[in-house]
């Protein structure tokens, strides 16, 4: 008697689920999100253009020092997590969930690699002793020690997102596992979707103007 | 989304074509920068970053076949302002008294 009002009480959940489903209000408030992203990240770009205004030649020099084929290698790596996140998502639309997960899984291993090399990267750079606040950092030209600070701050706060993003992934995976995201409901796949692009967006500007500059 | 509306679907080898195109420009990026260009290396570099960013949102993102006008206007918006920004921010340091020291 009991279990069986449970399973009622069940099927009433989801059919308020269900009705309630509005993916046009779930994806717009996604790309809300991404505008206030976009803003945080902007202002951030804003002042790397106002410092670098001021100080061309220390930005020239201090760009010179970071490894542009890890930094080339990077790039590669997120563009073509963004094709596996988005044939993913396509693939959990066709119905095709062992594809969708495969897919997604790939795109989270394209996401750790890249922080790996980000770690590697920053490695090198710390143990040359430039981080910040270090001796040797702080007795180089004014201009070469904002590049790096803003070089750590920007990198690193996109680093988190990128961090953020393989956690929000690894959720879906097991929504994918467990069948709640399926071929009728896949908003929330979408949804971080979105998310991994706009972290791939970012490092599209991140790339030229950190590593190309030299 | 209305429930008998069926998903927009863009086909596989479509994103395999914007990703053999965002590789691409990546390596064009790479190699400009490594031509002295002077003022234009910059300019050319936000372009290939802006025209990348463009595929990205068109393509991966499906801006393109979103059918609200709310998902048209957020990214222009988005730019509107942050253009008001620099702006500003220029306008001070150029005009700064002190040469902007």
């Amino acid at each position: 008697m009991i279990l069986r009002n449970f399973k009622k009480m069940d099927e009433a959940r989801e059919f308020v689920l269900e009705e309630a489903k509005d993916d046009t209000g779930a994806k717009l408030g996604m790309w809300l999100f991404i505008l206030s992203e976009i803003l945080l990240f902007g202002g951030m770009f804003i002042l790397y253009s106002a410092y670098r205004y001021k100080n061309p030649a220390d930005f020239h020099h201090a760009s010179e020092e970071l490894d542009v084929i890890l930094g080339t290698m990077n790039t590669l790596i997120l563009l073509t997590s963004s094709l596996t996140m988005a044939v993913s998502i396509s693939a959990i639309q066709k119905g095709k969930r062992k594809l969708s997960m495969v897919l997604l899984m790939a795109t989270m291993v394209l996401g750790l690699l890249f922080l790996v090399n980000k770690g590697f990267e920053w490695g090198t750079k710390i143990e040359h002793g430039i981080y910040p606040n270090s001796t040797a950092l702080l007795s180089r030209a004014k201009g070469e020690i904002l590049f790096f600070g803003l070089y750590y701050v920007m990198t690193g706060l996109h680093g988190l997102h990128v961090f953020v993003g393989i956690c929000v992934l690894s959720v879906m995976l097991a929504f994918l596992l467990r069948e709640k995201i399926n071929q009728t409901r896949f908003i929330p796949l979408e949804n971080s979707g979105l998310y991994w692009h706009l972290v791939d967006i970012i490092w599209i500007f991140l790339y030229p103007l950190f590593y190309l500059i030299a | 989304m209305h429930p008998d509306e069926k998903p927009h679907l863009t086909k596989n080898r479509t994103y395999v074509y914007v990703w053999v195109a965002l590789v691409i420009l990546t390596g064009t990026t790479a190699s400009v920068a490594g031509m002295d260009l002077g003022p234009w290396t910059v300019l050319i570099a936000l372009c290939i970053a802006g025209t990348k960013s463009g595929l990205v949102l068109n393509y991966f993102m499906h801006l393109k076949s979103e059918k609200l006008t709310i998902f048209k206007v957020i990214i222009p918006l988005t730019l509107a302002v942050l253009v008001v920004f620099i702006l500003l921010t220029f306008s001070d340091l150029a005009f700064r008294w002190g040469g902007g020291k």
